[in-house]
């Protein structure tokens, strides 16, 4: 190559050394991703379990063993509707917050930073904390609905079967609404002013321009914050653990919770490697044809 | 009867006063320009009018109806807007028909008048196609087609052509003028332009800070302005002034210019400015109106004067030269080959008919 050759060529355009450049990350890609996906795999074909570390294969049998659990389903179910409760509701409400706050006003900026208070703090703390807000005898809960009713009230927020669900997806929907709400802040700023003007001249009315106009605008970024909640909501576990353990009995637990007691409580490991699995997949099918109906896979 | 009446209207964001006091009767059919520099608050006073701006006072009447209080979609008005503001998530037909649809008219009659009005502005083959898949000058007629569209009582275009390229502007602004002759309707158009102003206008409207400097029809206000801001807004290259004195000569009047030349005046114009006499004056005269001194006999009211042309630029059709006069750099619109290159010395020929003499204190026209 002529000198002048080299000079036009940064060396970094060579093949091998972008490549040399992309390795560290794939190496500690396949170490944490990969290997573990795979040992995840064969762990499940196995017997493991507590007191037994019965590497011999076991065939699909731990696969089998799902189908009849009925656990396993309910926790699936649990997950599900946590998720279809508190999906819609902090999407709707962190819109219509948005909405509220579009209109620059005075102290704007602290109220949103005030609302966005919630999602800074760990899901952990804020389960905990919520567990003290819906103390029976000493929460705020059932002192502020003794001030409204009249009398002292009891009720059994982390106990009660009829309460537990409302208990929890009021923490949920109080923590991560506001990062709708942040989101969606955002997008709703970023639509065009002259065209809702334009469609306001034309004579349509707030709920037209919001579906026609709006809507299609924000689209994009509402569809990847459901998304982002959903796969969270999916996932639910810190509150729902410090709030009530997956109980009364079973009754709030959800697959992350199943899969932490299954896994590292039973100590089940094969069989918790085949519900895994099963999650993966389930949430790799969900995701896909998430991101194919908002057009971002194209 | 005025189409759109406006009385005694301010607008104030904050502290900021930006209209202040506009009274303005535009009749129906009319083709109104409000013409200013940015920040004289034309736009404000047209996004008052289509009621995307609240009034801080006054009323504001279109067909006798008082309208402060209406919502924009209640005035029944159409509006093409600087950015086009087109619905990008809709196809060219649906941004036509958008506003029919709100109004709930009849699917059959949607057809017609997207076609027609597609038709009209030469896009019916667009109407399959994205707004992001057109260029500029499509994109403003589709948003001129979603305003004609509509049967309203009153059109407002704030700059609309402002984001195009020179050649399409011209082109355009036939289109709208042409527009406006086939409809027949009561159209206000905003620009900063005051080329785009002339041309179109049935009658400018030149607002300064607020206020209407000057309201008439387009050669009105070129030929008679009443401000010195007036003259010199209108035409390109703008008025030349040039500070000067009002003396008496002979049994007339003429200016004397600050190195001593004398401009006498025609007869009948002198008569006009005698009562000031012996007063500073500015002495406003128009490019086109110096020409280059023919050898036979100066025409009534044309003086003579010798100068050193400083600059030369040739258009084409015209040529401007540069020069010093009264101590001012002037410019005049002589013929493409009047003058061939700077340091030249040459008589130009002033019309004393059609200069302005202006007050300086009050910069009003005398």
């Amino acid at each position: 190559m002529s000198a002048a050759g080299a000079l036009m060529k940064p060396r970094f355009s060579d093949k091998s050394f972008r490549y040399q450049l992309i390795a560290p990350s794939i190496f500690v890609l396949l170490l944490i991703g990969v290997f573990p996906l795979v040992y995840l795999l064969v762990a499940s074909f196995q017997g493991i379990t507590m007191i037994d570390n019965d590497t011999s294969f076991h065939g699909v049998s731990n696969y089998a063993a799902l189908f009849g659990d009925t656990r396993l389903w309910e926790a699936l179910l649990h997950t599900i509707l946590f998720t279809a409760i508190a999906l819609p509701l902090e999407l709707v409400l962190g819109l219509m917050m948005a909405q509220l706050f579009i209109d620059h006003m005075p102290g704007r900026q602290v109220f949103v930073a005030l609302l966005v208070l919630p999602v800074v703090i760990a899901p952990i703390v804020s389960g905990a904390t919520w567990s003290l807000m819906f103390d029976n005898r000493f929460g705020p809960v059932n002192q502020v609905i003794g001030w409204i009713t009249g009398e002292e009230a009891t009720l059994l927020w982390t106990i009660s079967p009829d309460l537990v669900y409302p208990a929890i997806l009021a923490a949920e929907v109080w923590q991560w609404t506001p990062f709708m709400f942040l989101l969606l802040l955002a997008a709703l700023s970023a639509v065009d002013k002259s065209q809702l003007e334009a469609a306001s001249i034309d004579g349509a009315g707030y709920w037209r321009i919001f579906f026609r106009i709006v809507l299609p605008a924000i689209w994009p970024v509402m569809a990847v914050a459901v998304l982002i909640r959903g796969l969270d909501l999916f996932r639910l576990f810190d509150v729902v653990w410090a709030l009530t353990r997956g109980g009364p009995g079973t009754m709030t637990e959800t697959i992350s919770i199943f899969t932490y007691v299954k896994g590292f409580q039973q100590f089940e490991t094969s069989y918790t490697a085949a519900v895994a699995l099963l999650i993966i997949i389930l949430l790799s099918v969900v995701v896909i044809l998430a991101l194919r109906r908002v057009g971002l896979a194209r | 009867m005025a189409d759109l009446k406006i009385t005694g209207l301010h607008k104030y964001y904050g502290s900021m006063h930006a209209v202040r006091g506009i009274d303005l009767e535009i009749p129906a059919g009319e083709f109104t320009v409000l013409v200013g520099q940015s920040g004289c608050g034309k736009s404000t006073l047209l996004r008052t009018i289509a009621g995307l701006e609240d009034i801080s006072s006054g009323t504001i009447e279109i067909a006798g109806e008082v309208v402060n209080d209406l919502a924009p979609r209640d005035r029944d008005i159409a509006m093409v807007f600087q950015n086009y503001a087109l619905y990008p998530y809709m196809r060219v037909y649906d941004n036509i028909a958008f506003g029919l649809r709100a109004r709930k008219t009849p699917k059959q009659e949607i057809e017609e008048k997207v076609q027609r009005a597609a038709r009209m502005l030469a896009i019916d083959h667009l109407l399959d196609r994205y707004p992001r898949q057109l260029s500029g000058g499509q994109l403003q007629r589709v948003a001129i087609g979603r305003a004609v569209v509509r049967n309203a009582r009153l059109y407002l275009f704030d700059e609309p052509l402002s984001n195009l390229d020179a050649q399409l502007r011209d082109e355009m602004r036939g289109e709208i003028k042409r527009l406006h002759q086939e409809l027949d309707k009561t159209m206000i158009y905003v620009t900063h332009d005051q080329i785009e102003a002339m041309t179109m206008a049935d009658r400018i409207v030149l607002l300064r800070d607020g206020r209407i400097e000057q309201a008439g029809s387009p050669l009105d206000l070129y030929e008679r302005p009443a401000t010195k801001y007036v003259a010199g807004f209108l035409g390109s290259p703008s008025m030349n002034f040039i500070p000067a004195q009002l003396v008496s000569q002979d049994n007339g009047l003429a200016v004397r210019l600050s190195d001593g030349a004398l401009l006498s005046l025609p007869a009948d114009r002198g008569n006009r400015f005698s009562r000031h006499r012996d007063r500073e004056v500015t002495l406003g005269v128009r490019p086109e109106h110096i020409s280059r001194a023919a050898d036979d006999a100066l025409r009534p009211g044309v003086v003579c004067h010798e100068v050193t042309i400083d600059l030369v630029q040739p258009t084409g059709s015209r040529t401007y030269a540069t020069f010093l006069l009264g101590g001012v750099e002037t410019v005049a619109e002589l013929k493409a080959h009047d003058v061939s290159a700077p340091n030249e010395t040459v008589k130009l020929a002033l019309d004393m008919n059609r200069v302005v003499l202006i007050d300086p204190a009050s910069e009003e026209v005398l």
